[in-house]
């Protein structure tokens, strides 16, 4: 039996979840919470079944992808759209992750979501909805059925962040800002996907179809003769989509507000769903991309300036969960830094002429990192949570010497931070050298100086991330309880831990997997001159040798460590005071981080400012011009029809009269023409 | 043989005294009798011209049309009579209630 004819059911289990739990949940004490949880195991098992089967078949061995007959949807004029599968390595590796990864969060959210009452089959049903709609993002065969579960992301987003803009913990000024925070996302990512809309209206355009199938089986070249231009305005929009979802510069203030929301749902936002859409975006559609070598240049520009002023924020910031949402927005920068530039040493290739290019570095890296990022993100994020759901506050100077409590937490918690800082031999070191490897290749090559100075940016940015982590870790965990008053509920229960321990697993090992593995599976080729994507990799052994004798590595090696020791002094032995460096807080620019850089501010500003005028422009419009030509027209009516009604008075001679009196006028008037020779 | 103009003069009188009993009359019984006798009117100008061009077809047609107005007869009668039960009245200007 073929499995992976049932592709179609994996976003479709966790659907039925959410119809299932959203209409019966209220009835059950739990919420149906195991019907979300059963079903993200179902997906997770289905996915992995048939990831198998894709892998060990003819298909994946030829490079090809998996794309049974589309269902046709809505056809006009010359255009078709459709409702179709299409499974690739780069699907079954994402389906395979975030499934699993949103099983355990569902599991965790047990003993985290455990004193919600009643809300928790909203609970429960939302995130189930947003699974759907990640996988069936994942397995869409085109642009428009991409679009939708995008949209439902978007939605389900709104929904979580404000979930507790009912009643928060927090009292009522936490509710009123969880459901502004709400807001906040919903209309900043609505921006990007405005633009991602517009660039699906200029690809149809332009290929005269949204299946990836037509766009992406071209040959080499034919696409750019002609419609050049037309495609790179599409991606460029198409980009602008990916701006939006995943918080990329200038559109990244989202994200930290986004903190506002239960801390199972930022894990599911940052690890396995939403933000992980866009990267996801950009992987799917690289030979769009790598069209045009500046399209590229513009990507890698925009990961690395994120990587970089996300990471700078996250600094001096004082929430567990902020610093969190900021190394966040950094690491898809490297994502999105890596696949830029990945897609820049293809484009310049191509326009060189070449017919087949053996790999690209930075597709792989972005991917690769993409993958550990939401094992190690997702942890983080759950033992913040369990940390959370301990002591009852977010702020980290209220903390410390939790370690000891909570073991199992402040352990996996450890592993998480060094995984992230890029400590040797965890799986964010693997994935983030090989960033840098991506970002150095067209630096080396002459090829553009500004990837030598994207590739100074990421240096950077690998120190600070090393050193607000384990800020993080030693302002939380070491030390002495700094708040007498904060109380510690210890050890969060198993179903919690449990989950932890899991991705503690992955966090520190998923980076071998590249070595025998994902090497062949996370690849994007040019064979020939058409687009290969999986099948065709490196040999692990060769990529180890790359990472190992790169002098790179062990500079940016050295960065990381620096930061740890930083941090370790200034928060864990106090031998260096923070206070010391920044004034006490009063430097220009560490409030220029506490204040995000002001972007909230130019956000407002720019909102109110253009925004108003035009509002009140559109208002005056709508009012005036449409209303009143609406209500004119009622009005005349409405008179007119006054006056004649007066006529029916009910006496039946009247009638009788206006008829008699028609009559003999049609009389004369008919007399008058014949007598005056008028027939 | 009696010319034409004749005929159409008395069916242009009995119209007239019809369409006048039928403005200015209040009892609906007697509008009802001006109504018979203005379509008797139009029989009469009808069987006129018929004799008049020599169509003897024409009759059948009076004659159906006489045979409709007994029926349109029962009817209003049996609508005034549901009136009279209802409102104890004939009285035309007082059956105004189907108005604006």
């Amino acid at each position: 039996m073929e499995f992976i004819q049932f592709t179609w059911l994996i976003p479709l289990i966790p659907l039925l979840a959410f119809v299932i739990v959203g209409l019966f949940g209220g009835k059950f004490k739990n919420g149906l919470g195991s019907v979300a949880i059963l079903s993200a195991i179902a997906a997770f098992v289905l996915s992995a079944i048939v990831s198998y089967e894709y892998f060990t078949g003819d298909l994946f061995a030829a490079g090809l992808a998996y794309i049974p007959e589309p269902i046709e949807w809505i056809a006009f004029g010359t255009y078709t759209l459709n409702f179709g599968i299409y499974v690739d390595s780069l699907t079954c590796v994402m389906m395979l992750f975030s499934s699993f990864i949103s099983m355990l969060i569902f599991v965790y959210s047990i003993g985290y979501m455990g004193g919600e009452g009643k809300r928790k089959r909203r609970y429960y049903a939302e995130i189930a909805l947003f699974l759907a709609g990640m996988l069936g993002l994942i397995v869409s065969s085109n642009y428009l059925e991409m679009f939708i579960f995008w949209e439902i992301m978007g939605v389900c987003s709104y929904l979580l962040i404000g979930f507790w803009s009912f009643k928060h913990p927090d009292g009522d000024e936490a509710s009123v800002k969880a459901a502004s925070a709400a807001k906040k996302a919903f209309l900043v990512t609505r921006l990007g996907d405005v633009c991602f809309m517009t660039g699906l209206f200029v690809l149809l355009w332009a290929f005269g179809s949204l299946d990836f199938t037509a766009m992406f089986d071209d040959p080499v070249g034919s696409l750019v003769n002609g419609n050049g231009t037309t495609i790179m305005i599409g991606t460029l929009l198409l980009f602008g989509g990916v701006i939006g979802k995943s918080a990329q510069f200038p559109l990244q203030d989202w994200l930290p507000d986004a903190m506002a929301g239960p801390t199972t749902v930022s894990a599911l936002i940052h690890a396995a769903t939403m933000v992980k859409a866009g990267v996801y975006l950009v992987a799917r559609s690289y030979p769009l991309f790598v069209q045009n070598a500046e399209m590229m240049l513009i990507v890698a520009v925009i990961g690395g300036v994120t990587a970089f002023i996300a990471a700078s924020m996250a600094l001096n910031n004082m929430n567990l969960k902020r610093v969190l949402a900021y190394s966040t927005i950094s690491q898809l920068g490297y994502m999105i830094m890596a696949l830029g530039a990945g897609g820049y040493m293809i484009a310049t290739e191509m326009a060189h002429g070449a017919a087949d290019i053996d790999g690209a570095v930075g597709y792989t890296a972005g991917v690769f990192h993409m993958m550990n990022h939401a094992f190690f993100k997702a942890l983080l994020f759950m033992c913040a949570g369990s940390v959370i759901h301990a002591v009852g506050t977010e702020d980290m100077r209220r903390m410390g010497g939790l370690g000891k409590k909570m073991k199992i937490t402040s352990w996996t918690m450890l592993i998480g931070c060094l995984s992230i800082a890029g400590f040797p031999f965890f799986s964010g070191f693997w994935s983030k050298d090989m960033i840098m490897e991506a970002v150095m290749e067209p630096a080396v090559a002459g090829a553009a100086s500004v990837f030598l100075f994207l590739f100074v940016l990421a240096l950077i940015t690998a120190f600070m991330t090393a050193f607000y982590m384990f800020r993080l870790w030693f302002m939380t965990f070491a030390g002495k309880p700094k708040d007498e008053k904060l109380h510690c509920h210890g050890e969060s229960p198993v179903s919690m831990t449990l989950p932890l321990v899991i991705l503690s697993v992955f966090a520190a090992l998923s980076g071998f997997l590249m070595f025998f593995w994902l090497n062949d599976i996370i690849t994007f080729n040019v064979i020939g001159g058409a687009f290969v994507v999986g099948g065709h990799g490196h040999e692990g052994m060769d990529i180890l040798h790359e990472i190992l004798y790169n002098q790179w590595t062990y500079v940016s090696l050295a960065l990381s460590l620096f930061g740890i020791l930083l941090a370790y002094l200034m928060y864990a032995k106090k031998a260096i005071d923070p206070a010391r460096l920044n004034a006490g807080g009063n430097t220009r620019i560490y409030r220029a981080l506490t204040a995000r850089y002001y972007f909230p501010q130019l956000y407002d500003e720019i909102a109110l400012r253009l925004g108003y005028d035009v509002a009140k422009g559109v208002d005056y419009a709508d009012r005036n011009l449409i209303d009143g030509t609406v209500n004119g027209i009622s009005n005349a009516m409405m008179g007119s029809s006054g006056m004649l009604r007066k006529l029916h008075s009910g006496h039946v001679q009247d009638y009788v009269a206006y008829m008699a009196v028609g009559v003999l006028a049609v009389f004369f008037v008919f007399y008058i023409l014949i007598m005056t020779g008028g027939f | 043989m009696i010319p034409i103009e004749l005929f159409l003069l008395m069916s242009a009188v009995l119209f007239s005294i019809g369409l006048v009993g039928l403005l200015v009359r209040s009892n609906s019984i007697v509008i009802l009798m001006c109504i018979e006798i203005m379509l008797n009117a139009a029989n009469l100008n009808f069987i006129a011209f018929a004799s008049h061009v020599g169509a003897p077809l024409a009759q059948i047609f009076v004659i159906t049309s006489i045979t409709v107005a007994a029926a349109e007869v029962g009817v209003g009668i049996a609508i005034l009579l549901h009136a009279y039960k209802s409102k104890k009245t004939t009285d035309i200007n007082d059956l105004t209630s189907m108005r604006w």
